[in-house]
């Protein structure tokens, strides 16, 4: 597969090449004694456009979706369009940019949005099986072995999620009215409905200690991120817009969340901590970007972005969850202290 | 409106063939009467301005409510989890899946009252394509086989082309009302398809055994072979074969053909600009086909409605995930290309003379369902439409607030096809001639 080939963008280079050439002015800037307050906005500056410049993963162009890194960041999983009517599992390793297929007998079943559990025993993923509907797969890697967790009638699950001790799996599916959240054990049993919320609710994501889950929903008229107790107590909204907020994944370190947004204009990927505030935008283009998964080293997100039409996969570093304004300041404390 | 005395006939029923012959019969007498009356006759000609028209055919029933006809005040029940964006149009909202069309929307006009007699897919299909049902028989034609019969060929290109898979179907069935119709199969449409990379392929010529890059320029190769395969086949299908192998020796053997479907001639940024999907690059490939000359285009979205099953294709069938694959996949792929298509087609002049429209063949239940998704809805739907002398930036029609059904005066799939039998010079008069749209009246609002 050499369409996937790994290239350095050239606004990383470009990039490079201006971090030279403002360094070179920043000596300057000492030399002339012009101040180091000075010197330290100009560092701050070209610490932002270092964060803009992505990685590009890829670049066949193909859409993609559900990014994931697994392994400890050693590999990428997604999806993406082998052809017009069929989503196909790929997993790249990222030492090599190497791709193969998650599953090689997937045969012309659309299979999407994989998640792996930390102990990386287990997949579960959704799978298409017929007509309007699609089921639930947990697979068991070490005995190559599927559980299929059905519900009647035609719909489809959604958006599976592990619990971090690798035991449950947290999904959607609505089965009698509103989309809920459901879970079901890495065995198959023991399936039940976790909420009872108006509205659709849907990409239910953990936090590391497992207490804590985050989740969009759209009682509000449009979807907004919320937090709610694994028990389903002390619920918290985190967003508050006219438009979307979606597809929340809380950060490696369990202090951030990254999710998309349509706020300004189309879609994008934002940073904010776990309690809703500090919401930082990580992506800047006037085309799509979406599906937002973190690194293991919680420093970077996965993305699949539109570029000139082409869907790719992109990594972007993402700054810590501190304004530059504050930066500044605490800066500013520096430099004015004898 | 422009009737026809007896030749009226109800909007989405069957017309009989003893009302054609009637009709047919009494033409010279209407004019005789004053039917058309030399100003309709005359408004006809002022409006017929359309060279080309491109139907995007939004194929599996695209949720009204989800895209250009939010109902944010209605209950949770029925407004579904999308956001309202305001538009360039006073009083129309989108909801967010658009924004690119929301900022272009004085180019355009969306009738929010659209109504289809059937409620499934293979029959709504047919009257969405020809203002009639498929029972009683005989099936209609498409509107793109009325223009083309009215046109005639004009050069190596076949004057109506679809653009896409194939011929539009669900997993049982294909649609009846896809072509000629009652005038003949020499009035189906010419398949091609262009993937999303935007390599066009035409599968005609598939079926030609043996067939290479390398023959096909050979005229004299290409022809003998095509009168080999001719032999093979028994005298049934012969007028059939004539019709696409003539059209598709015409493509082969004229350059000008050959660089219609060429879309490596547009610029990077013009081919990018309609996004990577095998439904922007179609529009593209219309656009193309339309500047040269080709009367008409149906540019078909996928060619099974079904949107996520084995072997479907994507279509707006969105029975399960309709808010998830609404903004996963057909918001932005619908968004993009729809509005680099019209900024395309505006750029290079084409809108003076070039209809456009947008539509599927019903809507989407405005109740949400227990699958939180939505089902077929053919009591209110949309379309849009821009071009050859449609007044843009109007929102035509009104649904009522759950967006259940029309407030307003209800649109047909024959009114539709009627306005563009009008816009591309088939008027009363030649309608009734080719006993077509019969009872079809004029969507005045859009002018």
């Amino acid at each position: 597969m050499n369409c996937f080939e790994h290239r350095t963008s050239n606004t990383q280079r470009w990039a490079s090449n201006d971090r030279t050439s403002m360094f070179d002015v920043g000596r300057w800037m000492l030399n002339v004694r012009i101040g180091p307050v000075l010197l330290l906005i100009l560092l701050l500056v070209v610490t932002d456009a270092q964060a803009a410049d992505p990685i590009q993963l890829t670049t066949d162009g193909a859409l993609k979706r559900d990014p994931r890194f697994v392994g400890n960041g050693a590999k990428l999983v997604f999806c993406y369009d082998e052809g017009p009517n069929l989503v196909r599992m790929l997993q790249m390793k990222m030492d090599d940019r190497s791709i193969t297929p998650v599953f090689e007998d997937a045969g012309n079943r659309h299979n999407l949005e994989p998640a792996w559990s930390l102990d990386g025993q287990w997949i579960a993923y959704t799978q298409c099986t017929g007509n309007l509907t699609a089921r639930l797969v947990i697979h068991n890697r070490a005995e190559n072995t599927d559980v299929f967790i059905t519900h009647p009638g035609r719909g489809g699950t959604r958006s599976p999620t592990f619990s971090p001790d690798s035991k449950t799996v947290v999904y959607a599916f609505a089965e009698t009215g509103p989309q809920q959240l459901w879970s079901v054990d890495t065995a198959g049993k023991n399936k039940k409905q976790l909420t009872e919320f108006s509205g659709i609710t849907n990409w239910p994501t953990f936090t590391p200690d497992g207490k804590t889950i985050v989740f969009a929903n759209s009682r509000e008229n449009n979807y907004e991120l919320y937090a709610v107790a694994a028990d389903g107590s002390n619920e918290q909204r985190l967003t508050e817009n006219t438009i979307m907020d979606i597809r929340p994944r809380v950060s490696p370190d369990g202090k951030k969340i990254a999710f998309v947004s349509t706020r300004d204009g189309n879609y994008e990927v934002y940073v904010m901590n776990l309690d809703g505030s500090h919401v930082q935008r990580i992506t800047t283009s006037e085309e799509r970007d979406d599906y937002p998964a973190w690194h293991s080293n919680g420093r970077q997100l996965v993305t699949v972005s539109e570029r000139n039409g082409e869907f790719d996969l992109y990594l972007f570093d993402v700054e810590p969850t501190h304004h530059a304004s504050e930066k500044l300041s605490a800066s500013l404390d520096v430099v004015s202290k004898p | 409106m422009i009737d026809f005395g007896s030749f009226k006939a109800r909007d989405c029923g069957g017309s009989t063939r003893r009302s054609f012959l009637r009709t047919a019969a009494t033409v010279p007498l209407a004019m005789r009467a004053g039917l058309p009356t030399p100003e309709v006759i005359a408004a006809a000609k002022s409006r017929a301005k359309a060279k080309s028209v491109i139907l995007l055919w939004l194929w599996g029933g695209p949720s009204h409510i989800d895209l250009v006809d939010p109902k944010p005040d209605a209950s949770m029940d029925y407004r579904g989890p999308f956001g309202t964006i305001d538009t360039r149009t006073t009083g129309m909202k989108f909801t967010e899946l658009l924004p690119r069309m929301a900022a272009r929307s004085d180019k355009f006009s969306v009738i929010r009252s659209m109504v289809n007699s059937n409620n499934g897919h293979p029959g709504a299909g047919t009257v969405g394509v020809t203002g009639f049902e498929e029972s009683p028989g005989p099936v209609q034609p498409n509107f793109g086989a009325i223009v083309a019969k009215h046109r005639g060929q004009d050069g190596s290109l076949p004057p109506f082309f679809y653009v896409g898979r194939g011929i539009p179907r669900d997993l049982p069935r294909r649609i009846e009302g896809y072509g000629g119709g009652t005038l003949g199969k020499a009035y189906d449409p010419f398949l091609v398809s262009a993937s999303d990379r935007g390599e066009v392929s035409i599968p005609t010529l598939k079926m030609m055994p043996n067939m290479s890059p390398g023959r096909i320029s050979d005229r004299r190769q290409l022809l003998t072979q095509l009168d080999e395969e001719r032999y093979r086949l028994d005298a049934a299908k012969v007028e059939e074969w004539g019709h696409k192998y003539q059209s598709a020796y015409g493509l082969l053997t004229s350059a000008e053909a050959r660089a219609a479907f060429d879309l490596t001639q547009e610029s990077k940024e013009t081919r990018s600009s309609y996004g990577r999907s095998t439904f922007g690059q179609g529009c593209l490939l219309a656009r193309r086909l339309a500047e040269s000359g080709v009367p008409y285009v149906q540019v078909n979205w996928s060619e099974y409605v079904e949107t996520f099953t084995p072997g479907g294709d994507w279509g707006w069938d969105t029975h399960i995930y309709n808010f998830e694959l609404l903004q996963d996949r057909h918001g932005p792929i619908f968004d993009r290309a729809y509005s680099a298509l019209l900024d395309d087609m505006t750029e290079r002049g084409l809108m003076e003379d070039t209809l456009l429209i947008a539509m599927g063949e019903f809507g989407r239940t405005p109740r949400i369902s227990n699958r939180a998704a939505r089902e077929h809805w053919n009591q209110c739907y949309f379309s849009i439409w821009a071009g050859a002398g449609v007044q843009p930036g109007r929102v035509i029609g009104q649904s009522d607030p759950k967006g259940e059904r029309p407030v307003s005066r209800p649109i047909t799939p024959l009114m539709a096809g009627t306005t563009i039998a009008e816009l591309t010079g088939v008027g009363a008069q030649q309608r009734a001639e080719l006993k077509v749209l019969d009872g079809g009246s004029v969507i005045d609002e859009l002018f």
